[in-house]
């Protein structure tokens, strides 16, 4: 590399106040909702009221009459027409699933899109809703996992045995002989309940035809434009070329606004058949209902020890509700894979074994949603871990601490063949320790309570892997290797940095995060970078927001693409100020040589470069726009501890989380108060997880949680102050980055978890199914509720 | 009963003067009508508190509020929160530079909760901003910066005051 560079203060490591948060305070930000074109016309669904049946009719007419309605589509309008979406090969497939844009013959779950009514406003699209008439012939419904797998069980699709959709059997190591052989061996149940992202903006599309440049325009709210317009291209029988795709202002993804779903690609074939713009916006019924749901799980895990508390062998059986159809583009094996193939964590298990199933119900389906399949994992075996403790005399923290992959062990890889390095599990541990107090925690813990409260104190170690490079798929058995992304750098005319990539931010503040790295790897002033990260009309190829990425590779692609955009700088810079290129350096903007003694703006450089060009040599003109991709290869390791100190109270049941200390690694960081409000915030949805929020179904499969009245999501009240600690070790990415986004949801739902059976254990107690409601821990303390 | 019917409201200080129809939201007013479109809709059943919106100087849920219950009312919205010389109040900044918010979906309505917050008590504890702003839901933030916005929005409020 030519060219010194100078810079009197690096960006990278400072919380930059975040300049794309302004138009949200000012009420300007464009979120999905706020984008109208003239003419444009509404569409409502109609959604299936059972949750298995076959449709026997669906008399459109009077809906049709209805004055301001233009179309009503059902499903035998599309058949034959678009192609479905079939389930996305994976290794581990039980069989596969087809769901059909509408509903064609059957549907199979509560909400399921059967018509979509186009009107000129939504209230009357609603208004015909009501006066389509669907003659359901109702089938047999399964709503359990454990039921739906046994032989003779009603099939949700006849071509998935035993209503597999996933099934994997996993063996490596001497399992049966650590069992067999073991000073001790220990095994629980877990279950964890159902749940949803709920962003609080739910899900919506603005589909816009012209027949001129982009014949498709498409503003989604949506976490991966790129992929969204692949898929449309695919299904549509479009060029890509045709296509643009945008995420505007996006009101949380959280996972759930990373597949593929029916209602959108419905308005991109409404508005090119209707040549007119469709909006479609999701209510809160529909979101709750229509758009994937997370979880659901029942676990058997049993560990083998040795009588130092050494685990010998890891083994589980695991089930997961994943809904009545392989969600599109990530499959039915997002939560049974990572689940049963993750549980190891940041453990050494020598041998491990797993079996587990995503077994299609007569349920909304189950897709990506935060640290997919890490937490019920970790929190399982956590359990198991205090449960081993407890029969070998020794303290929670201590058996944890046997069992760590240490610094000097790595790299290390372990039974479920991953490899860890570059990753602080024991600093982690040792931190929350320390800042927790933890010996004088448990030294009160052991004293009366005064209230009658009963303390209970959780420990949870985790690992999460993040910014996964291509030799990592993102779920074991899928063929999806998303580990390539890119970024352009483009120096405009007037000499200010555009960051283009598709890597949309809903709320991470990407931009700000890819402008602090740009600022420090191009010596341009931070506010003279400006990042555009939403729109496949502006930015290079990339595969989008999710699984703690972003960070990762748009840092990673900034850095090399700075790199030769420097180059072609300081060669022109060189040139033009008959300078040497190793006198050169780019600051706050200038280059400038290192006396100061001649300087040059970058807006004087480029305009120079573009309008009068004339006397520079051609090899010193290239364009000043520079795209890298990144691949990071492998994924980088994050960690954390968690320690949760809770109080139970046993007579309602009641679950009050008082203490909450988090130490993470999360790698080197970008910006602190943005990495703090990723962790903080996971930890809300884990609180939410262990002991609020719980979709239920009913035996028929009707959901009986469709408002937020029902679905509790934690308040202000419910989340704790957390005390989070940083102990950060450097990444093998390019910067040393890791992803942040989802590991601390996973120590949430552990330690929470692990405090609450802490806690029940004063009185003999347990529980072994979340979330940790009043009445489950009531259960858990023997109380009878005269059910059984 | 009419199906529409004509209302005067005066939203960030302007008047105006609309025909709607009665079964027309308050919140789909504001945006559908006016085009006021920083009040956002989060559940559409009076939970979230995203729509939250200032009538009369009382937070109110706006979707569970009917436009010709606006009638004759002052509004104030999120786009109406930057004082007379066009600078943020104290909870805009506070919330910029405290970093509270994330995906700025539920931001609206935490602003106008918290703002009546403060007007009805200067110097609120950690607990009483918590239990005031429970009945708004943020699900990104944890909602611990947004505390520590409310805070320092409150100093920075005080001091202005005693200056």
């Amino acid at each position: 590399m030519t060219g010194m560079r100078i810079s009197n203060e690096k960006s990278v490591g400072t919380s930059v106040l975040p300049d794309e948060a302004r138009p949200l305070l000012d009420g300007e930000a464009r979120f999905l909702n706020d984008i109208s074109f003239p003419g444009m016309y509404h569409v409502a669904f109609l959604r299936s009221q059972y949750a298995h049946a076959r449709l026997r009719n669906v008399d459109v007419g009077k809906a049709r009459e209805l004055p301001g309605v233009i179309k009503v589509l059902t499903g035998a309008d599309l058949f034959g027409k678009v192609d479905p979406f079939r389930s996305m090969p994976n290794r581990f497939s039980g069989g596969e699933s087809v769901q059909h844009w509408l509903a064609v013959e059957k549907v199979r779950f509560c909400g399921e899109a059967i018509c979509a009514v186009v009107a000129e406003d939504r209230a009357t699209a609603e208004d015909a809703i009501e006066l389509i008439e669907v003659d359901y012939d109702p089938l047999p419904v399964i709503t359990d996992a454990r039921e739906g797998e046994k032989d003779g069980s009603p099939l949700v699709h006849d071509t998935c045995p035993n209503n597999y959709l996933i099934r994997r059997d996993y063996k490596r190591g001497p399992v049966d002989e650590a069992f067999e052989t073991a000073h001790l061996t220990v095994k629980r149940s877990f279950s964890i309940g159902r749940k949803q992202a709920l962003c609080l903006e739910g899900r919506g599309c603005v589909a816009a035809f012209r027949k001129d440049g982009f014949e498709l325009s498409v503003w989604m709210s949506h976490q991966l434009p790129y992929v969204v317009r692949h898929y449309l291209a695919k299904h549509l029988g479009m060029a890509e070329t045709e296509i643009r795709v945008v995420a505007p202002q996006t009101g949380g993804g959280f996972g759930q606004k990373a597949s593929i779903y029916p209602e959108e690609f419905v308005c991109t074939y409404l508005a090119r058949m209707l040549r007119r713009p469709v909006k479609w916006v999701e209510d809160r019924f529909e979101n709750m209902v229509a758009s994937t749901h997370a979880r659901e799980q029942d676990i058997e895990v049993e560990l083998a020890l040795d009588k130092d508390g050494r685990i010998l062998a890891l083994r589980s059986d695991v089930w997961v509700d994943v809904g009545a159809y392989s969600t599109y583009l990530w499959s039915a094996g997002m939560e049974p894979l990572q689940t049963g193939g993750l549980m190891p964590g940041p453990y050494k298990v020598p041998a491990f074994q797993y079996s587990t199933r995503g077994v299609a119900t007569n349920k909304t389906p189950v897709g990506p949603y935060r640290a997919v399949g890490r937490p019920s994992a970790s929190a399982s075996l956590e359990l198991l871990l205090n449960e081993a403790a407890r029969k070998l005399g020794m303290d929670a923290a201590e058996i944890r601490m046997r069992n760590m992959i240490r610094q000097e062990d790595m790299p290390y890889r372990n039974a479920n063949n991953l490899v860890h390095d570059n990753v602080g599990y024991m600093p982690c541990l040792q931190m929350a320790l320390s800042k927790a107090s933890y010996d004088a925690l448990r030294a009160e813990q052991g004293k009366p309570s005064p209230n009658g409260k009963l303390r209970g104190i959780g420990v949870a170690c985790f690992a999460e892997l993040t910014g996964l490079g291509t030799s990592t798929a993102v779920g074991p058995g899928t063929l999806l290797q998303p580990g390539r992304d890119a970024v352009t750098l483009r120096l405009e005319t007037s000499g200010v940095l555009t960051i283009a990539a598709a890597l949309p931010s809903q709320g991470q503040r990407i931009a700000t995060a890819m402008r602090q790295v740009a600022a420090d790897e191009t010596g341009i002033a931070l506010e003279d970078i400006s990042c555009l990260t939403n729109d496949t009309g502006m930015a290079p190829y990339g595969f989008g927001t999710f699984a703690s990425r972003t960070a990762v590779f748009g840092s990673g692609a900034v850095i090399q693409a700075a790199t030769e955009l420097r180059r072609r700088i300081l060669a022109l810079a060189a040139f033009l100020l008959d300078e040497p290129e190793d006198r050169l350096a780019i600051v706050n903007s200038v280059v400038q040589t290192v006396d100061r003694s001649k300087t040059l703006t970058l807006r004087d450089m480029a305009e120079h470069s573009f309008f009068s060009a004339k006397d520079i040599p051609m090899e010193l003109n290239q364009g000043f726009e520079v795209t890298a991709f990144y691949d990071p290869k492998h994924g980088s390791f994050a960690a954390g501890a968690h320690v949760v100190v809770v109080d139970v109270d046993p007579d309602t049941g009641a679950v009050e989380i008082v203490r909450y200390v988090a130490a993470e690694d999360v790698g080197r960081l970008i910006n602190p108060a943005v990495v703090e409000g990723q962790i903080i915030g996971g930890i809300a949805q884990g609180v939410g997880e262990a002991l609020l929020e719980e979709l239920i179904y009913d035996e028929q499969g009707q959901p009986r949680t469709v408002t937020l009245a029902d679905y509790l999501v934690p308040s202000a009240l419910e989340v704790p102050r957390i005390e989070l600690h940083h102990a950060n070790t450097p990444s093998g990415a390019l910067g040393g980055f890791k992803g942040c986004g989802e590991g601390s949801i996973i120590g949430a739902l552990g330690g929470i978890a692990c405090a609450v059976s802490d806690a029940l254990a004063q009185r003999g107690g347990d529980i072994h199914e979340f979330p940790a409601t009043p009445e489950r821990v009531l259960r858990g303390l023997g109380v009878d509720f005269g059910d059984d | 009963m009419a199906r529409e019917k004509a209302i005067e409201v005066t939203v960030n200080g302007i008047t105006h003067r609309k025909t709607v129809s009665v079964r027309t939201s308050l919140a789909d007013f504001l945006r559908d009508h006016l085009y006021l479109t920083g009040t956002h809709i989060g559940c559409e059943h009076g939970v979230c508190g995203a729509c939250t919106v200032s009538v009369n100087g009382k937070a109110v849920r706006s979707c569970l509020m009917l436009a010709v219950q606006a009638d004759a009312k002052q509004i104030t919205t999120i786009e109406g929160l930057r004082d007379e010389n066009g600078e943020w109040n104290e909870m805009q900044k506070a919330f910029f530079e405290n970093f509270a918010l994330q995906c700025g979906y539920c931001t609206p309505g935490f602003l106008t909760s918290a703002i009546e917050l403060l007007r009805e008590n200067p110097d609120p504890s950690e607990a009483e901003i918590r239990e005031y702003l429970s009945g708004n839901i943020c699900r990104c933030s944890g909602y611990q910066a947004i505390i520590d916005a409310v805070q320092a929005a409150a100093a920075a409020t005080r001091a202005q005051r005693q200056a």
